[in-house]
């Protein structure tokens, strides 16, 4: 026997061969019983997502499979995130299992833990192939569910589009690795770098300083994958049609697990493995100007364009391009507060988005629109639901005391201080510029919406009635987000591991 | 270059064989044409329409799920070849990769899809 | 000039012809013809990079399974040999597409001008070892060093079969998940607010 076999360490992998299992069994148990109540799977989804949340809390951290599995802290945070947005997600969809899901909800609720499992898998993966893997399994059913209510023509144009979209900006990154695994010869996050990082100091590497136009490609390639994932200007076209057309749970599990799978993915390959062609004083190939630049589009186009919208989804699918570009803010500050402030914006955006979410789907279920003109008198028929939405639309503005103001204010300092150590950074202080600009811009669509609930008169106020879990799911965020903005220490202090877990890197 | 010159002589046997067998029956068949023979053979009923209709929807669920199969039979063929080399690890690994594919089978055969009537 | 390079660039050529017929194509089985032809051709390319496995798979999988599932789709769509593929693309759209053909084609001359030959002579990408693609190397690392994306790989094709059934499968009056459904009808509280 001449092979040798990777230490495995199976049980660090726990968490997510459970909630695997658990999707099985969810998806046997409807297609095996005959008949059972609407409810049913989702709440056996939710058991197992809870149970998957026990499991991690006594999973060690550590490393399985050779080299190819990390369960360090950076991948315990976003998988805490990934569990809630699922949760979350799988929480609001109850009114819709109960009226227009009628056929295969178990695969539903099947199909988003399977892709919770497959961003837990991308966020423990320190290798390109695991990783490619990761974000297939995170995205493949996110097309099924985009598409769900298949006589719905925008539903079936939404999964058209993302599936599309989604196979394109696949096979871009995975050109790009290519490239980087042609230029390196091997898929190791942390070997990538070590080899591009010696070659980069020591400039004696003649490979490496005149293959600059592949390594551009490959950057270029890369970023135009993963920008498609994150929504990033201009590849942003994609994100409102398939917004507005999936069924509402789904878009709100779109907007925040996905895409902080594709932070995860950013993270791992542009600054664990990519991280010396951002420093300016040794490569030629800066990526982090032309992600500025990226972030910078997302923050105005995404705010601008949110301000025209009359469907409340549509909106927010704008509101969370705009987002997305906030987040690359704290991604370009590579030193220890950058990671640890995307962590909790994406914790923020967590409650807020889902919560959110959460009452447009509330809504939609029993009015069937997601015109913001329809929310006109929510105050007075149903002063929770109005209460909460407030809540979450000055949090996504940006409001203090709310986790949404911290969020944005970790960012924009952690891009400061980043802009102050560096040298030729003076562009992140103009990033930071527009980011505060127009977060101005935000307040007046958010604004539009208070207004309507509140001061809009209507012969025919929305009446709601709710369901328990959806409640249970809108009262989560609004204790999230007020919670963890006047205290955002906890969350904070959980973040500020990861930037270790990406080695030793950071000044 | 000797290994291409056993795939020329294969090619080469190949499309002789074919040429041999149309020569020979070309050499004993009788030949009598006439305008029914020209005719679209459809288990001797006259052919409605033309072939181009729409196939029914199944079809293509049928060819989604044979992919999905076939490449599992394609992660299958190395593990063949190197079985004897790698031992009874890598029957376990692909045990438990068949069992996660064997479910994908129970779930499309609970569901119904494989039945065609 | 060896046979070897005769036959990788014969092979080659080939699949260039047959992917510029396929978009030339105007009736689709043509079009999926040619790109059979073009795979095929590629195959032999591979075969000829000492990439034996990635050769077959691509012929199996792609000219074989994945070609009869385009046509599948095309019979699906109905599509008539004589018609047209639609209307001409609007100007902003053709520029986009040159574009990014041009930007693809600069790319590749880079690459085959550049570097990976400089490179290849430094020493840091050699040539390939002896055995190397053959499919005993290939199974070697898929079974141990890359075990972990390999069972991966199975999640993933498992949920592709999931979701080819939930998109595709036709519904049809009778079925049991309709039958489930009647229970629920009576306490659904739909109402477009009244």
């Amino acid at each position: 026997m001449e092979f040798q076999l990777p230490e495995i360490n199976l049980q660090l992998m726990a968490p997510e061969i459970f909630l695997f299992l658990w999707a099985l069994a969810v998806m046997a148990f409807d297609v095996t019983t005959k008949r059972k109540s609407s409810s049913t799977a989702g709440n056996l989804a939710l058991v197992g997502l809870a149970v998957t949340g026990v499991i991690m809390v006594f999973t060690d951290q550590g490393r399985g499979f050779g080299n190819m599995f990390f369960n360090d802290s950076m991948a315990v945070f976003f998988k805490v995130i990934f569990l809630a947005a699922a949760f979350m997600a799988i929480g609001s969809s109850f009114g819709l299992t109960h009226t227009r899901i009628l056929n295969h909800r178990g695969e539903y609720f099947g199909l988003i833990l399977l892709s919770t499992v497959g961003m837990m898998f991308l966020a423990s993966s320190s290798e390109l192939i695991s990783l490619y893997i990761g974000l297939e399994l995170t995205t493949i059913p996110l097309f099924v569910l985009a598409a769900f209510f298949k006589d719905d023509r925008k539903s079936v144009e939404a999964g058209i589009k993302y599936l599309v979209v989604g196979a394109f900006s696949s096979a871009l990154l995975l050109y790009g690795l290519s490239f980087i695994y042609g230029l390196t010869g091997t898929t190791d996050i942390a070997q990538i770098r070590s080899i591009l990082a010696h070659s980069a100091v020591a400039g004696f590497n003649p490979a490496y300083q005149e293959s600059t136009p592949i390594m551009v490609m490959a950057v270029l390639a890369i970023l135009g994958g993963i920008g498609f994932k994150l929504a990033l200007p201009p590849f942003h076209q994609w994100v409102p049609d398939v917004y507005e057309g999936a069924p509402t749970p789904i878009t709100a599990f779109l907007s925040v697990g996905s895409k902080a799978a594709g932070l995860v993915a950013f993270a791992k390959i542009m600054i664990m493995g990519l991280y010396d062609l951002y420093d300016p004083s040794k490569a030629p190939n800066d990526w982090g100007i032309l992600v500025g630049v990226m972030a910078a589009a997302a923050m105005i186009v995404g705010n601008v364009l949110a301000i025209r919208q009359t469907n409340i989804k549509r909106m927010l699918a704008y509101s969370s391009i705009a987002h997305a570009g906030y987040v690359m803010v704290g991604m370009l500050a590579l030193n220890s507060l950058g990671l640890a402030s995307v962590g909790y914006y994406m914790f923020a955006y967590l409650f807020t988005n889902m919560g959110a979410f959460a009452i447009v789907a509330l809504i939609e279920d029993r009015t069937g629109s997601c015109e913001i003109a329809s929310y006109a008198g929510l105050s007075k028929t149903s002063p929770f639901l109005a209460i909460s939405m407030t809540i979450f639309l000055l949090s996504l503005t940006g409001i203090p005391p709310l986790a949404g103001f911290f969020g944005k204010f970790y960012v924009f300092a952690a891009a400061i201080k980043m802009a102050e150590t560096g040298s030729g950074l003076t562009w992140i202080y103009w990033l930071v510029g527009v980011g505060l600009v127009t977060s101005v811009f935000a307040l007046y669509y958010y604004a539009n919406v208070m207004r309507t609930m509140y001061f809009v008169e209507t012969d025919s106020p929305l009446k709601v009635t709710m369901s328990p879990m959806a409640v249970a799911v809108i009262v989560i965020g609004v204790v999230g987000v007020v919670v963890f903005g006047l205290n955002p220490q906890p969350i904070v202090q959980f973040a500020s591991d990861m930037p270790a877990a990406l080695g030793a890197l950071l000044p | 270059m000797s290994e291409y010159l056993s795939v020329l002589i294969f090619a080469v046997t190949g499309a002789a064989i074919v040429l041999f067998t149309f020569f020979i029956s070309k050499l004993i068949r009788p030949h009598n044409p006439y305008p029914e023979k020209g005719v679209t053979y459809e288990c001797a009923e006259d052919a409605i329409g033309d072939s181009w209709i729409r196939f029914n929807p199944r079809f293509y669920i049928f060819a989604l799920i044979f992919v999905i199969f076939d490449v599992e039979v394609i992660f299958l063929f190395p593990w063949a070849v190197a079985f004897g080399e790698l031992g009874l690890f890598a029957l376990v690994e692909m045990v438990i990769f068949i069992l996660i594919l064997f479910f994908g089978l129970f779930y499309a055969w609970k569901k119904g899809v494989l039945k065609w009537v | 000039m060896n046979l070897d390079t005769v036959i990788f660039i014969v092979s080659a050529v080939v699949a260039v012809f047959g992917a510029t017929m396929m978009i030339a194509q105007r009736n689709p089985v043509a079009s999926v013809l040619y790109l059979i032809l073009s795979l095929v051709a590629q195959a032999v390319c591979y075969v000829q990079l000492s990439a034996l496995f990635l050769g077959a798979i691509l012929v199996v999988v792609y000219a074989g399974a994945i070609m009869v599932l385009f046509l599948f789709v095309i019979m699906l769509l109905n599509l008539r040999g004589s018609e047209d593929l639609g209307q001409p693309p609007k100007a902003l759209s053709r520029f986009t597409k040159y574009t990014i053909g041009i930007l693809m084609t600069l790319e590749l001359v880079f690459i085959i001008k550049g570097a990976p030959l400089k490179a290849m002579a430094t020493g840091l990408i050699g040539k390939a070892p002896d055995g190397f693609g053959s499919v005993e190397q290939v199974a070697r690392l898929m079974f141990t060093d890359y075990l972990y994306p390999f069972e991966l790989t199975g999640v993933l094709l498992l949920i592709a079969v999931v979701g080819a059934v939930v998109v595709a499968k036709s519904r049809k009056p009778g079925d049991p998940e309709e039958t489930q459904t009647e229970e629920t009808a009576g306490t659904n509280t739909n109402e477009a607010g009244s």
